[in-house]
């Protein structure tokens, strides 16, 4: 049995400096490297196989690993891998009122970036090749996985027929999933299917529990050995860190649940809409900088059922070619026409538009009644920021109405965190409709939409979850509303008038938006908030949310700028907390995720293939929070320097730096332009 | 003469060197040689050959580079301009605008929507009068909204998980308590498992699609809740419809598929039969052993939307299965809402694991969205274990229909429908007392108005109008709940009856 420290050399790899050729092909000491380490890391996936009840995988190395319940959040073990206790003890001035497995401690404030459009950054996106034997070992793994599927397949149905039974046809019923349309689930993806629906406990924070399990019949099924494993977790769509069971917000959402109960019964325009929901729009509405806003209790539900309220037969949809299903399924459902194209791609849309609108409807040419563009801020695969000058440019000239999606970006980017326009300091107006979701930087769930108050009163009538969909319930509200008032801050009551809040039913904001003429983006006036609900001062004060902004941000592109420097090919904006870290070959995304998380500091990631990508270029995204600290981005630098040594990932072209380099000169390189 | 010669030589040199570099790197390329070979062994056994191939390979490229553009510019259709007209025909072009604003009816019917103030239950405040009022209109069956015990086991959860899971299902979004109340409702069910959707709308439109694609068969009630109707649009597969809860029409479309199928010698598909338990629409209940021995002769696979009849009728709530006795492994796709039954958020598919595994990796909804809130999770699964406990809650609400029902039977100038047991009570005017939709509309609303005044929130059931598969009369539902008494409800529903009584009287 190879050594444990395979895994984790000792000292870094001298070949960082090599620049890299066509030849370079890893000598055969990283080969033996690479497959003590992945019959190690197998070795300890599988242990439980051994012993299922005893501890879990990681207690050879004295982590933190919790087993009972009730130590989720107060891990006492001994620990000395930094995600229970911070490493350097906080000083006697240092007061965190977090918990530091669900939001690191952090003191330092050079650690700290404001998110912001430079001049000189650019948003063309470089996708950069490797070397071709990397395209070449890849397209031949598939090749491979597709003959022995088919091989495995042939023999199967022969000799196993029983295994096959529910993909052919049986007793005059077709079956459910021919084994042709299933053949990639089950001969590609179910070979690395322990890196998918790892099922977890506890928060979802900036360390999060996972349930250790293993399998015996080849992913075919799981069984849970009953401990748990504590990692990292740099995978959660927790961009500013509200996933937290401690804290003024969960506070604020048990005291909603004692006055509120758990549901509202029933749908938005039957009865089911409470106070909340009301002074949740008209918060929304004014984070967003948009006139009203309409809340729905599902992201992809807010794509899905509005978009067929805004356009319909006779109209066209533009859409990125990258945009999210919630999307595609919408414009399915309005009936309306949809032209893609490229990705972020400025001149492949003037010119589709200049086309589309010189030709009119197909066959009979009318003109369109309307066109609308639909973007998203940040892409969740790629980090890419949309171009939302280059588009505003363009919707003065071709007078197409522009909807972007903000699911990942609001809260995620700009100063003031209130997403793309903030990033790019565009006056949200000029934009149509804004659409996200509160899922991920709001630490809750469900979406919004914003727009002008003629626009969001029609979705209210005409949109189908206001008819049919149940709302929101008084918990999910109540976070939002809690951790928006604290990116935002909360303006002091005006000392004399003591304004009662009153609401109109039907119009959120017609009663609450007294002050329109109020700076865009400023505070949350202490009277749209519920008059239950008493933040903490540093939340109050909005300190702490421009804090998390900014650790956000520093984070991103540390961890951007860091992969870079060691010589990965990554792809997105350096500002955007989606970091794809492109890895090509299918075989070394299951090894990548599962040496990371039997690391000595466990680290759970997520990793993409076919057919959210393209087929080459499978990747591993991290998603970076405002929770996590410097020295978190620094554990999982040193992981992936490692690992990318032993899976010959780094192909990047550019100056790299050693990683000792790069952790000490951080602030050095998240401040390069 | 000899100038030119000089002139040409370096060139025609840099020609020649250049052509026995590109031979050379030519023959670099692994497989060249073999290429050459046959070249140069076709030419000399017949040249005319060389020239046709050499024709063939232009031809083979010109349609690859031209099926990429076929799309855009497709021939005939595609009118050439110059950039000049396109620049006037961009100017020229005025888009309608983005949303038509509401009609002075919809901008009423809007402001009418009541907001409630603190929590919702049986008896609701009026955010707008600050009265309190009975509660008919909200979807409270099984009482459970405002229970202590499970506000208590929502406020552990959320001190252990926090609130949003922030993940999709696939991406570290599934917690033990999501896996834990899938198994609870399987187990309730009796199926061999189940998922999760995070909201209850949405959940059927997905696992439609998730199943049924373009060349199957589905075979639909023509009165299908709006859910369905967008799988069914998503799905592209070949619809049927019946006459609404009419299993004889069911039966003949059943054959008239076959007969077709049969005709057409079409390939074997996939095919099924979608209703709902209890309709949305007008409280009607399905037949469902009937319809279960229909799907077994004609072998179609059954969705069963059960949103409004799961925790709603059978002895502890399980829905048309425990009411009729049949076995929820009979039901191919089971689908119920955990916000209605189970005062919580979100829905649910059942079935076999074959089905519930193939939704993991095909429902969208389930894929590109987050998991569901922890709390509602495990207040879903106190909820299960409420209505397994306490069969009261269920004869109970049975209860207060039957008191309901036996009142508003009495009341003059309406119709309630629906079946005896169903929990949502829709009426509507008894003949055109308003004239067109609209018009009673307006009536019923004066009716919600009026009892609202009196203390009883009741709503019309609002529909999105033109955008329906077919239009059903307006009608005022009351959602009856367990947590009244009978005297309540009894109170409530005169409440409900004089109210009729004199808006229908004033327009007589
Ligand atoms: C662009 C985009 N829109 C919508 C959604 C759906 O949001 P939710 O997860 O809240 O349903 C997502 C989530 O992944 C998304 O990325």
């Amino acid at each position: 049995m190879p050594s444990p420290m395979a895994l984790n050399p000792p000292s870094p790899s001298p070949s960082i400096f090599k620049k890299k050729s066509l030849s370079s092909l890893p000598s055969m000491a990283t080969a033996a490297s690479y497959l003590s380490a992945v019959s190690e890391a197998d070795a300890r996936a599988r242990h439980h196989e051994v012993s299922p009840t005893s501890t879990p995988a990681l207690s050879m190395s004295s982590s933190v690993t919790s087993s009972s319940e009730d130590t989720v959040l107060h891990e006492n073990d001994l620990d000395d891998s930094g995600l229970a206790y911070p490493l350097t003890p906080p000083t006697s001035e240092q007061v965190f009122t977090t918990v530091h497995t669900e939001f690191g401690h952090c003191a330092n404030e050079s650690f700290r970036y404001a998110s912001q459009h430079t001049p000189e950054s650019t948003l063309e996106t470089h996708y950069e090749d490797p070397p071709y034997y990397i395209f070449i070992t890849t397209y031949m793994s598939y090749l491979m996985l597709l003959c022995l599927g088919h091989i495995r397949d042939f023999f199967g149905k022969r000799f196993q027929p029983r295994y096959f039974k529910h993909l052919m046809p049986y007793d005059g019923y077709a079956p459910l999933n021919s084994d042709f349309d299933s053949f990639y689930t089950r001969r590609l993806k179910r070979r690395m299917d322990e890196c998918f629906f790892q099922p977890v406990t506890g928060v979802a924070g900036r360390t999060i529990a996972i349930l250790d399990r293993y399998s015996l019949d080849f992913n075919e099924s799981y069984l849970y050995s009953g401990s748990k494993t504590r990692a990292l977790n740099i995978s959660s769509y927790n961009y500013l860190g509200f996933a937290q069971a401690r804290g003024g917000c969960a506070d604020a959402v048990e005291e909603s649940l004692r006055r509120y109960g758990v549901s509202t019964c029933g749908t938005r325009l039957e009865s089911g809409t409470s106070e909340l929901h009301v002074i949740g729009e008209a918060l929304v509405a004014r984070f967003i900088g948009m006139e009203d806003s309409l809340i729905s209790s599902m992201g992809f539900a807010t794509n899905s059922t509005f978009i067929p309220a805004l356009v319909g037969k006779g109209c066209l949809v533009i859409s990125d070619e990258l945009n999210h299903a919630s999307i595609r399924v919408g414009v399915r459902l309005s009936g309306a026409q949809v032209r893609m194209f490229k990705h972020n791609d400025m001149e492949a849309l003037e010119s589709l538009l200049r086309e589309v609108i010189s030709q009119g409807q197909p066959k009979t040419h009318r003109p369109w009644k309307k066109i609308l563009l639909i973007v998203e801020g940040l892409y969740s695969m790629e980090g890419t920021l949309v171009n939302l000058p280059a588009i505003i440019e363009l919707k003065k000239k071709y007078k197409f109405y522009l909807f972007v999606d903000e699911a990942h970006s609001i809260g995620a980017l700009g100063p003031h965190g209130r997403g793309i326009t903030d990033y790019f300091n565009i006056n949200p107006r000029s934009v149509d409709i804004l659409m996200g979701t509160f899922t991920k930087s709001f630490g809750a769930a469900g979406g919004y939409i914003a727009g002008p108050k003629v626009l969001i009163d029609a979705l209210r009538v005409r949109g189908h979850s206001g008819a049919y969909a149940e709302a929101m319930t008084p918990s999910v509200l109540t976070q939002v509303i809690a951790s928006m008032a604290s990116i935002m801050g909360v303006a002091p009551p005006p000392p004399s008038t003591k304004s009662a809040l009153t609401l109109s039913p039907s119009s959120s904001t017609a009663t609450l938006r007294a002050s329109d003429s109020e700076e865009h983006p400023g505070l949350a006036p202490a009277s749209a908030l519920p008059s239950w609900l008493s933040l903490p001062l540093a939340l109050r004060d909005g300190s702490e949310g421009h804090s998390r902004l900014r650790r956000l941000a520093f984070n991103s592109r540390y961890l951007h700028c860091g992969l870079k420097k060691l010589g990965f090919i990554t792809y997105g904006h350096p500002n955007s907390p989606i970091v794809p870290l492109l890895v090509f070959n299918p075989g070394k995304m299951p090894v990548f995720a599962r040496l990371m998380r039997t690391r000595q500091t466990p680290i759970v990631v997520v990793v993409v293939a076919y057919p959210a990508t393209p087929l080459v270029t499978s990747r591993v995204r991290f998603c970076v929070s405002a929770s996590h600290t410097k020295e978190d981005i620094d554990v999982i630098l040193r992981a992936c320097d490692e690992f990318g040594d032993l899976l010959d990932l780094k192909h990047a072209s550019g100056e790299r730096w050693p990683l000792e380099e790069i952790m000490k000169r951080s602030v050095e390189l998240v401040n390069m332009p | 003469m000899d100038s030119s010669a000089s002139t040409l030589e370096p060139l025609l040199a840099f020609f020649a060197y250049s052509m026995s570099k590109l031979e050379s790197t030519f023959y670099k390329v692994p497989g060249s040689a073999v290429l050459a070979r046959y070249v140069r062994s076709s030419h000399q056994n017949d040249p005319g050959r060389t020239l046709l191939e050499l024709i063939l390979i232009v031809f083979a490229i010109r349609t690859l580079l031209q099926s990429r553009t076929r799309t855009d510019r497709s021939g005939k259709n595609f009118i050439k301009f110059n950039e000049k007209e396109i620049d006037e025909l961009v100017d020229e072009w005025t888009p309608e605008p983005l949303a038509q604003p509401l009609s002075e009816w919809e901008q009423k019917d809007l402001a009418s929507v009541p907001v409630i103030s603190g929590a919702n239950g049986p008896k609701a405040k009026i955010l707008s009068t600050g009265k309190t009022v009975t509660n008919l209109a909200s979807f409270n069956f099984t009482g459970l909204a405002g229970n202590e015990q499970i506000k208590q086991h929502a406020i552990d959860t959320l001190r252990k998980y926090g609130l949003g899971s922030c993940g999709p299902p696939g991406f570290y979004g599934t917690l033990d308590v999501h896996l834990d109340l899938e198994r609870d409702i399987a187990e309730f069910l009796g199926t061999e498992a189940s998922i999760l959707c995070s909201q209850g709308f949405s959940t059927i439109s997905s696992v439609i699609p998730a199943f049924c694609k373009r060349e199957d068969f589905i075979v639909a009630d023509r009165a299908v809740n709006f859910s369905i109707q967008k799988g069914i649009q998503i799905s592209r597969s070949t619809v049927r419809w019946y006459d609404h809860n009419d299993l004889k029409s069911l039966e003949d479309a059943l054959q008239s598929v076959e007969k077709e199928r049969k005709k057409r010698k079409m390939p074997l598909t996939r095919r099924f039969i979608i209703t709902e338990g209890i309709f949305e629409r007008d409280g009607e209940m399905v037949d469902l052993p009937k319809i279960i021995e229909l799907k077994l002769k004609y072998k179609y696979r059954l969705i069963l939307d059960e949103s409004i009849s799961f925790g709603t009728v059978g002895r502890t709530g399980r829905g048309l299965t425990e009411l009729y006795n049949v076995p929820a492994s009979q039901i191919d796709m089971l689908i119920g809402s955990v916000a209605n039954g189970l005062c919580s958020g979100g829905g649910f598919c059942a079935g076999s694991m074959n089905v519930v595994d193939h939704q993991r990796i095909n429902a969208p909804s389930f894929v590109y969205s987050a998991s569901m809130p922890a709390l509602l999770a495990t207040t879903a699964s106190a909820a299960i274990t409420h209505l397994r406990n306490t069969p009261s809650v269920l004869t109970m609400l049975q209860e207060n229909i039957r008191t309901l029902r036996s009142v508003l039977d009495k009341a003059n100038g309406i119709t309630v429908l629906g079946h005896p047991a169903s929990p949502i009570v829709h009426f509507q005017l008894r003949s055109s007392q308003g004239g067109s939709y609209e018009g009673e509309s307006r009536v019923l609303q004066e009716i919600v108005e009026d009892a609202l005044a009196q203390g009883v929130l009741l709503t019309r059931a609002k529909h999105l109008k033109g955008q329906e598969l077919i239009e059903m009369p307006p009608t005022i539902r009351i959602a009856v709940t367990s947590a009244m008494t009978k005297k309540e409800v009894e109170k409530a529903a005169g409440v409900v009856k004089t109210s009729i009584a004199r808006v229908l009287g004033k327009r007589r």
